[in-house]
């Protein structure tokens, strides 16, 4: 099955379709053209009309993701960075992040439980909100399946982003650490990004929110996770 | 050439840290995933002052920024659930747009709440 030019080819493929799609977005800075979004739908598209199967991609994605978990690692260093600002009021912060990632992901699971779906995506639901890179193994670990929470984390992330600021300002809630803590919670890495153009403030308390509910979510995933899912 | 260098090693560190942890969580059989395990370790590692922060900053800077780039093979995979998603896309609309607003509410209002008491002149 393994064929060093077809790896070699979908390696190149992949990494070609990212830079363009990288430049498409930092011109146009659509939500909707996230750089994620448009390659991996490109990809999806040439490999149905040439025939290539996944079983091929394989290879290639194995040498990918190689560096997947250094980097994911390596989240460690913002959150140490804006340590300072996490002092500052520690228990409100706290305090939103875990009401929020339970509340969200408690919704999102009893409400996918209710439509009916496939336990395989109830489980990957759940972890709609937490950042890629830890929703990929916190699916494993509860039964979810990586690449649909990856979906599931796309399409939050895009809509959080689309509208999330203008929701907040629609709630009142104008306070910048509330709305930064918030948009990190719910629509993580994509989120981040959107509230960074509000203030400094939102955009760091959104990181911070960002890696917190992470971590948070990963300690009781396979306690409260495993239960909700029963 | 010299960046080139300093990117290998750092990202070294950042793979041992990985490496040592999720052998860590499978060893002892520890529900948690082995990067989570790992972004602790570096916090502590960090936070003690083992590691500075200086140490790290070539590679994770253009790790952090690309990082969109790893999951572009893992949702490739999609393409084996293409049936599911069109005959029960749907169905999922409903649960991740309600839950997305009840985040965003639940975070906001409670942090506003609790910061907004403690100092009231700064919000208004």
């Amino acid at each position: 099955m393994n064929n060093p030019a077809m790896t070699t080819f979908t390696i190149i493929l992949t990494v070609v379709l990212y830079i363009i799609s990288r430049k498409i977005w930092l011109k146009t800075q659509n939500a909707l053209l996230a750089p994620l979004l448009l390659s991996t739908t490109a990809i999806i598209l040439i490999f149905h009309y040439s025939g290539i199967t996944f079983e091929q991609y394989k290879p290639g994605k194995a040498i990918m993701t190689f560096l997947l978990g250094p980097a994911t690692v390596g989240l460690a260093l913002p959150l140490y960075l804006n340590r300072s600002i996490l002092r500052k009021s520690f228990v409100p912060i706290l305090l939103g992040i875990i009401c929020g990632s339970i509340a969200t992901l408690t919704t999102a699971v009893v409400l996918a439980k209710m439509s009916g779906l496939d336990s395989v995506i109830v489980a990957s639901i759940a972890t709609k909100s937490i950042t890629a890179p830890i929703a990929i193994e916190v699916a494993r670990i509860i039964g979810g399946d990586p690449a649909i929470a990856v979906a599931f984390v796309v399409f939050t992330g895009t809509l959080g982003s689309m509208i999330g600021a203008g929701f907040l300002s629609l709630c009142r809630i104008t306070n910048p650490v509330a709305r930064g803590l918030a948009m990190g919670v719910t629509a993580h890495g994509q989120g981040t990004a959107t509230i960074l153009h509000e203030g400094q403030t939102q955009g760091a308390m959104a990181g911070v929110a960002m890696a917190l509910a992470a971590v948070f979510t990963s300690f009781i995933a396979p306690f409260y996770i495993t239960w909700l899912l029963k | 050439m010299i960046t080139l260098l300093k990117f290998s090693g750092q990202t070294f560190l950042l793979w041992a840290i990985y490496y040592f942890s999720t052998l860590v969580v499978k060893t002892f059989h520890i529900p948690l995933p082995g990067s989570v395990l790992g972004m602790i370790i570096l916090f502590v590692l960090l936070a003690s002052g083992v590691i500075k922060e200086q140490w790290l900053t070539t590679a994770t800077t253009p790790l952090l920024k690309h990082l969109s780039f790893f999951f572009i093979p893992i949702a490739v995979e999609l393409m084996e659930w293409g049936d599911l998603f069109l005959q029960k896309g749907y169905l999922l609309f409903l649960p991740l747009v309600v839950s997305l607003l009840v985040a965003l509410i639940t975070t906001g209002g409670i942090v506003q709440l609790l910061t907004t008491s403690s100092s009231k002149d700064e919000v208004n």
